[in-house]
């Protein structure tokens, strides 16, 4: 699984960058089309989701889907061997 | 089979709902309405029905429509002060097009009045009472068989078109008791439910959308924002607006000939009197009395929306004699529809016009 | 398999400002109701006016959009003639306390089997920024350009004297815990009242210095005070802070219930 932010929903208010414990959210810089800035994620394959959601048949974590109040982030279907490998922080 | 009862007002208005299967009442008790109340509470529980008493009448009106959207037949009884309260509500039901029962036991106003007395002054609240427009439907009747069969009628016509039905009374009728024929069973019309499929405000050819009850895996949403025909809320369009009123209003104005009920008597007359609720009674026992004189009577039993058809049944008619129990409501909307002059005969202060003011008035204009 | 198809898709993105809370608490409150076994068919929402009685207007469900202040006796009528539907109410701090306060005390003394999610941002969001019951003293509104001098209500305090079965307060930054409260709530029978404090950004937090979103979010957490931890405080006579305010379970108890299922 994949994380991914819904561009027609987000309307850039940055809450996700203050909730994930692993700041995969961080603040934007440019404007898209509609003049919203979104988030930029970064190295998003260490969020707990992504990797053992399909493992455990639940969400896990999922604090910034709870939190966005634009209903703008969830998790989509990855191709085959699209993960990357995950980065292991000490 | 029908079986003889000596019953008050308010009781006949009660078993009339219960017949015509209501099985919701929430209310606050006021007079003169109350023994509506007092009589669902001790009838429904029997019936598998729910009795709430709410906080306010504000809180009555809501739960009534509440309940009409799980698809029970829903009433509220109250009186002045206590409608004046619901009509915020009551427009909210109009707008979202919910069948609902609304008895007024009309009492002398403005304010807290006259509690014991009767009068019918809120006749142009219960038309125009909430902001914006909107039609509704009110029954008046004038016997404690009347209260008995146009409550049942009221729910029928609800549901029918989807509007707030309103039984307007008065104290006279609501605390008179008399001798009552009580059918076994009334002609009960059910709502016409929404097609599973189709738009939930998409009216139908007559106007009337479907009914999406809840909890029937409709989905669908309620609101009193202007709403397009999925029941989303679209506020800002005018044109959308402007369609969704005028069937609003236009559903009922329609259906005008359908609804009404009057009786016409002596038709060829010149004087003729016309009238509606406890009034009509005086009017009764002056032609009685002068049965030779063959005076024009229109006894109306729907006055809103306003049977105008009727009004041309008296071909030959002088002068329009309006006894009310108020300062000319419905005399206005008389003259509204016709060219014949039109005298307003006004009554306050709860007694009833007695036959011998009638016939003064009768004479004076001849 | 998610709460995300209780929304009514088609009408997303919603109308709340960037950053508003309300949005949250509408995730929290799908999310307890996944974890409970109802369908979509026997649950209703029901909400009075304001921007988080918008709320029900993007759920799949039956709802019902009332009038300002009414939703709890518009939800009552709805429990009481079919017991068998899920009932939850969503409102806001004016809706609830303000124009519809008797409703939602009389409710709770009636403790009957509803939920009601009031989503207190403080302050009347929809109109524009006017004071409201909840409006701290000194925060300033449009119509308390001077500071509030009134004294605010504390809602879940007044929902435990009326007597409601279930009562709890939460904030949009504690998503976890709100989602777990409201589904505690739903559990619950009786009358379930749980508060979500909310960041307004536009009509609240701009005068009231809360530049960024993020800054009210920052100081809802910085200023709760778990319930426990209070609690603990009484007890060994410490000061309790009066700057903060109290979150938690407030209330769990058995009074006899109304319009439960059969
Ligand atoms: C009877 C009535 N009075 C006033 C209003 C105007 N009005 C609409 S929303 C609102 C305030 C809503 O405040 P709150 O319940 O706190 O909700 P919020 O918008 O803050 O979420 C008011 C006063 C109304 N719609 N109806
Ligand atoms: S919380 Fe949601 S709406 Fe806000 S910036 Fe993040 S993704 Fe966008
Ligand atoms: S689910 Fe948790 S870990 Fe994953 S991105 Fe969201 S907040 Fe971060
Ligand atoms: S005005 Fe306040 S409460 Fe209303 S949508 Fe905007 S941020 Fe939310």
């Amino acid at each position: 699984m994949k994380l991914a932010i819904d561009e027609t929903r987000c309307k850039g208010c940055n809450l996700c960058t203050k909730v994930c414990p692993y700041h995969i959210f961080q603040a934007g810089k440019k404007p898209n089309k509609k003049g919203i800035v979104l988030p930029e994620l970064d190295r998003p394959e260490r969020c707990a989701n992504c990797r053992l959601q399909y493992l455990y048949g639940r969400t896990l974590c999922g604090v910034c889907q709870l939190t966005c109040p634009d209903q703008a982030i969830h998790w989509v279907d990855e191709e085959p061997y699209e993960p990357m490998k995950v980065a292991i922080e000490y | 089979m029908t079986r003889t009862e000596f019953w008050q007002g308010n009781i006949a208005c009660a078993e009339g709902a219960l017949a015509a299967g209501c099985r919701f009442f929430g209310g606050y008790p006021i007079t003169p309405s109350t023994e509506v109340a007092e009589h669902m509470a001790v009838k429904l529980p029997k019936k598998n029905g729910v009795f709430i008493q709410m906080e306010d009448e504000i809180a009555s009106i809501a739960a009534v429509i509440g309940a009409s959207w799980t698809g029970a037949r829903a009433m509220t009884a109250t009186s002045g002060p206590g409608f004046s309260l619901m009509m915020e509500n009551i427009g909210y039901a109009a707008m979202t097009e919910t069948p609902c029962v609304i008895v007024n036991v009309q009492r002398g106003g403005p304010s807290t009045g006259q509690p014991t007395m009767g009068a019918q002054g809120d006749m142009m609240q219960c038309r125009f009472g909430s902001h914006g427009d909107y039609s509704i439907i009110a029954l008046c009747p004038a016997s404690v068989q009347e209260m008995y069969e146009l409550t049942a009628r009221a729910f029928n016509l609800a549901d029918q078109y989807r509007v707030p039905v309103f039984l307007m009374a008065d104290e006279i009728i609501g605390h008179m008791r008399e001798k009552i024929l009580v059918p076994d069973s009334v002609p009960l019309q059910q709502r016409k439910a929404l097609v599973k499929g189709t738009l939930p405000f998409k009216p139908g050819a007559d106007m009337i959308p479907g009914f999406p009850q809840f909890g029937k895996g409709y989905g669908v949403h309620v609101t009193g924002l202007t709403h397009d025909e999925r029941g989303y809320p679209c506020a800002t369009n005018p044109k959308l607006h402007e369609t969704l009123v005028h069937r609003l209003v236009d559903k009922v104005e329609i259906a005008r000939d359908q609804i009404a009920d009057y009786d016409v008597i002596n038709p060829d007359a010149e004087q003729v009197f016309i009238a509606y609720g406890a009034p009509v009674r005086t009017v009764q026992q002056l032609l009685h009395d002068r049965a030779d004189e063959k005076i024009g009577f229109l006894r109306i039993r729907t006055v809103w929306p306003f049977p105008e058809k009727s009004l041309r049944a008296f071909k030959n008619a002088k002068r329009f004699l309006v006894p009310e129990l108020n300062l000319g409501q419905i005399a206005r909307e008389i003259e509204r529809h016709t060219n014949v002059p039109v005298q307003s005969l006004p009554k306050l202060g709860g007694d009833l016009h007695t036959p011998q003011e009638l016939r003064e008035a009768l004479e004076a204009g001849q | 398999m998610s709460y995300e198809d209780w929304f009514r898709k088609d009408r997303l993105p919603h109308i709340f400002c960037a950053g508003c809370g309300n949005g949250t608490i509408i995730n929290c409150t799908l999310a307890a109701i996944e974890q409970m076994d109802w369908k979509k068919d026997d649950t209703v929402f029901v909400s009075g006016i304001g921007c988080s009685s918008r709320a029900s207007g993007y759920i799949i469900t039956d709802s019902l959009h009332t009038t300002h202040g009414r939703a709890i006796a518009f939800a009552t009528g709805v429990k009481m003639a079919n017991p068998n539907l899920n009932v939850v109410v969503f409102t806001g701090d004016g809706d609830l306390a303000a124009i519809g306060g008797n409703h939602f005390i009389h409710a709770c003394r009636r403790n009957i089997d509803i939920t009601v999610v009031c989503m207190n941002n403080q302050i009347y969001g929809m109109t524009g920024g006017q004071g409201s019951p909840t409006t701290p003293k000194g925060c300033l509104s449009s119509t308390t350009p001077y500071g509030c001098v009134e004294s605010p209500f504390d809602l879940s305090e007044l929902a435990i004297a009326a007597g409601a079965n279930y009562v709890s307060r939460w904030t949009s930054y504690h998503v976890k815990e709100l989602e777990k409260a409201i589904k505690t709530g739903f559990e619950t029978p009786g009358f379930s009242f749980i508060e979500a404090l909310v960041q307004c950004p536009t009509a609240f937090g701009r005068r009231n210095k809360f530049k960024q979103v993020s800054d009210q979010i920052e100081y809802m957490k910085a200023h709760s005070l778990l319930k426990a931890k209070y609690d603990r405080l009484v007890e060994s006579g410490e000061p309790v802070p009066t700057d903060m305010f109290i979150v938690g379970e407030l209330a769990h108890r058995k009074r006899p219930v109304m319009g439960a299922k059969p």
